[in-house]
């Protein structure tokens, strides 16, 4: 580099000519029109109108699957329908297989479904930032397309990008989307903005005051601010409104046990189960996994291990490697003897290397999961070499990827081998990128308290407090932090008795 | 139940407390050659003691208002001053540096303007632009200079 100060007066001729160029671009006025969708099938068109309102407005998922396998099977080279099918469908292996049809029948699609493709396949390759500019290329191209905003909205939620998220929503000008406010809704109370989320539920149940879903959807996002009275009450108003609709019975039962109360929890799982025997295969593991968490939560780790060790039998049984090392990987941890919470995670990690029926970067988030549980049970041990060797491995992971689950593992690993050590300032650096997560939150308040920083202790520990979402890391650390939390007389260094589970 | 949540994965714990830290990208014309710059050579840019790139060409930067959280991370990092010495510091130097009112201005005046540079956050990335590594690494990579809140 090298510095030419003659270069000012270009410059500054240059700026001129910059700054016109900005305000032209201000004045730039977006396209309004949809994407356009390739297929000769008027059938196909009419379909994905129908998986829109199915899978969308009104999240009967499991029959807006069976709408876009018949669009796929009415026309074959329908890319955009295979790529859409692979994303919702509650099939592992039909996941992967409709990715490479999408991919496969490309050629088919018009140039904005290309980049759609694009965008999901180099996100599944773990290509970040192609996935980005695909993204925000089809983004500017149609950006009050629906499906255009709700994928882009979707999938920036699952990067933990709300705000970008929410903006993509707020600027597509769509207001009449049930489907759109449902899952923005869900970005603000992600965001723990609240009053906005209940405003636009107020919004969707107004707008479909006879479909289930508003009420599940609200007395989810109810459940996840605490109020689980409230939670109860709307998911029995979605029941009444559509005794079938199974989201809403399951979700008493998560708030039963949410509650703590996990013998009604339980009683409600097994109504639920029995109402509906034949359950999509992913909602079944989903809430097979919730009501063996119930255990957890009581302490019941015998009665726990049964309960997962079924729902990894199924797994195995029906070849889903990723299913079959998530549930030993959630067994490893709630385990108190650390010999027998390593000897799960090495059954975890020989299952995802399987790699059957699941996206190859499913997989990869899986291990880096897996290591991190394993740093956990290291630390636990005491064993710094064991810890540092897992650390290693998914450092080594997290450097060859760009995928936040991956990053995510790596920094609350890192975060807990340096906690172990007590090199809190360090630890914290770590921590707050994992802040998603109840097992990095817990370590991030307890060093914030270590180093003095009182005020940021406070926020992560009211945080983690309020952190109502029905996973086990939640059941293995937040009953107890909010116990310790509410208990006056538990106020040692920041209430460090209950922080030591 | 909200649309498509257990799609791609299960198990990983959910979404629900706050968002990652921000990466800014560095960004240039498509037509500009510079691949990778070292955090030294990025810092002489933003503070002017580098005014044009190899082949001559005059530097012209582009920001987002220094003051904005979305810039604290370069403000931090690559100005080594407080977002209202940085403000000053930027009016001081409006010959050279243009400050944009979003990410997409900043890519459009930047995709569009030989020479120039600037910051975005990395999930406003668009096709028109350049990204230029930090001591070899990208934004998604880590060790990344430009990584914060």
């Amino acid at each position: 580099m090298v510095l030419h100060l003659s270069s000012r007066k270009t410059a500054l001729i240059g700026f001129c000519l910059l700054l016109a160029n900005a305000a032209a671009f201000a004045r730039k006025n977006s396209p309004d029109r949809p994407m356009p969708i390739t297929t000769k099938s008027r059938e196909v068109r009419r379909l994905l109108d129908e998986a829109w309102r199915l899978n969308l407005d009104e999240v009967q998922q499991a029959d807006a699957i069976e709408v876009l396998r018949k669009a796929v099977k009415v026309d074959p080279n329908f890319a955009f329908g295979h790529l859409l099918l692979s994303q919702c469908s509650l099939d592992p292996a039909e996941q992967v297989q409709e990715q490479q049809k999408a991919s496969a029948n490309r050629s088919h699609a018009g140039p904005a479904e290309q980049l759609v493709i694009d965008w999901f396949q180099n996100a599944a390759d773990h290509k970040l930032i192609p996935a980005i500019t695909d993204m925000n290329e089809v983004l500017n191209q149609y950006p009050h397309d629906r499906w255009v905003v709700f994928l882009a909205n979707w999938w920036l939620t699952q990067q933990m990008q709300y705000d970008r998220a929410v903006a993509v929503f707020e600027r597509s000008g769509i207001t009449d989307s049930p489907g759109l406010m449902n899952n923005t809704a869900y970005t603000y109370a992600y965001m723990r903005q609240f009053d906005r989320a209940f405003a636009l539920m107020e919004k969707y149940v107004a707008a479909l005051p006879r479909n289930p879903n508003p009420q599940d959807s609200y007395a989810e996002i109810l459940r996840l601010a605490g109020h689980y009275d409230q939670a109860i009450k709307h998911y029995r108003a979605a029941l009444a409104l559509d005794p079938r609709f199974y989201s809403s019975q399951f979700g008493i039962a998560d708030t039963y046990s949410l509650m703590g109360d996990e013998k009604r929890a339980r009683e409600a799982y097994r109504i639920a189960f029995q109402k509906f025997p034949s359950l999509p295969e992913l909602h079944l593991i989903q809430w097979q996994t919730r009501e063996a968490t119930t255990f957890v939560r009581e302490d019941d780790y015998a009665g726990a291990d049964r309960a997962f060790q079924a729902i990894a039998d199924r797994a195995h049984a029906k070849a889903m490697s990723q299913v079959e090392a998530d549930t030993y990987r959630q067994m490893a941890m709630y385990q108190p003897e650390q010999k027998r919470a390593l000897a799960l995670l090495d059954k975890a990690e020989a299952a995802a290397h399987k790699g059957q029926n699941a996206m190859p970067f499913a997989i990869q988030q899986e291990l880096a999961q897996v290591l991190r549980a394993r740093v956990e049970a290291a630390v636990k041990m005491s064993n710094q070499k064991l810890a540092k060797s897992a650390l290693n491995r998914v450092a080594d992971m997290a450097q060859r990827s760009d995928d936040k689950v991956i990053e995510n593992a790596y920094h609350g690993a890192a975060g807990a081998v340096l906690f172990s050590q007590h090199k809190y300032n360090e630890a914290m650096s770590h921590l707050e990128e994992d802040s998603n997560n109840p097992l990095s939150l817990r370590l991030l308040a307890i060093a914030y308290q270590k180093v003095g920083y009182g005020s940021e202790a406070k926020r992560v520990g009211e945080t983690l407090a309020n952190f109502n979402d029905a996973t086990l890391e939640q059941a293995v650390v937040v009953p107890a932090f909010r116990k310790c939390y509410q208990d006056p007389a538990c106020d040692g260094n920041f209430k460090n008795a209950a922080l030591k589970k | 139940m909200k649309a498509w949540r257990l799609a791609l994965l299960l198990g990983v714990v959910g979404l629900a407390c706050s968002a990652q830290a921000k990466q800014l990208a560095v960004i240039t014309d498509s037509a500009n050659s510079t691949t990778n710059l070292t955090a030294s050579e990025l810092v002489k840019i933003f503070s002017g003691r580098t005014a044009s790139w190899p082949d001559g060409k005059a530097i012209k930067i582009v920001l987002r208002d220094p003051s904005s959280a979305d810039m604290q991370v370069a403000v931090r990092k690559l100005f080594n001053m407080t977002a209202d010495q940085a403000r000053a510091f930027v009016r001081a130097h409006s010959d050279v540096i243009v400050v944009a009112d979003s990410d997409d201005a900043v890519i459009h005046l930047v995709s569009s303007t030989r020479g120039a540079i600037g910051l975005v956050d990395l999930y406003s990335l668009t096709k028109g632009v350049n990204v230029v590594k930090i001591d070899g690494k990208l934004p998604v990579e880590q060790g990344y200079l430009l990584k914060g809140n």
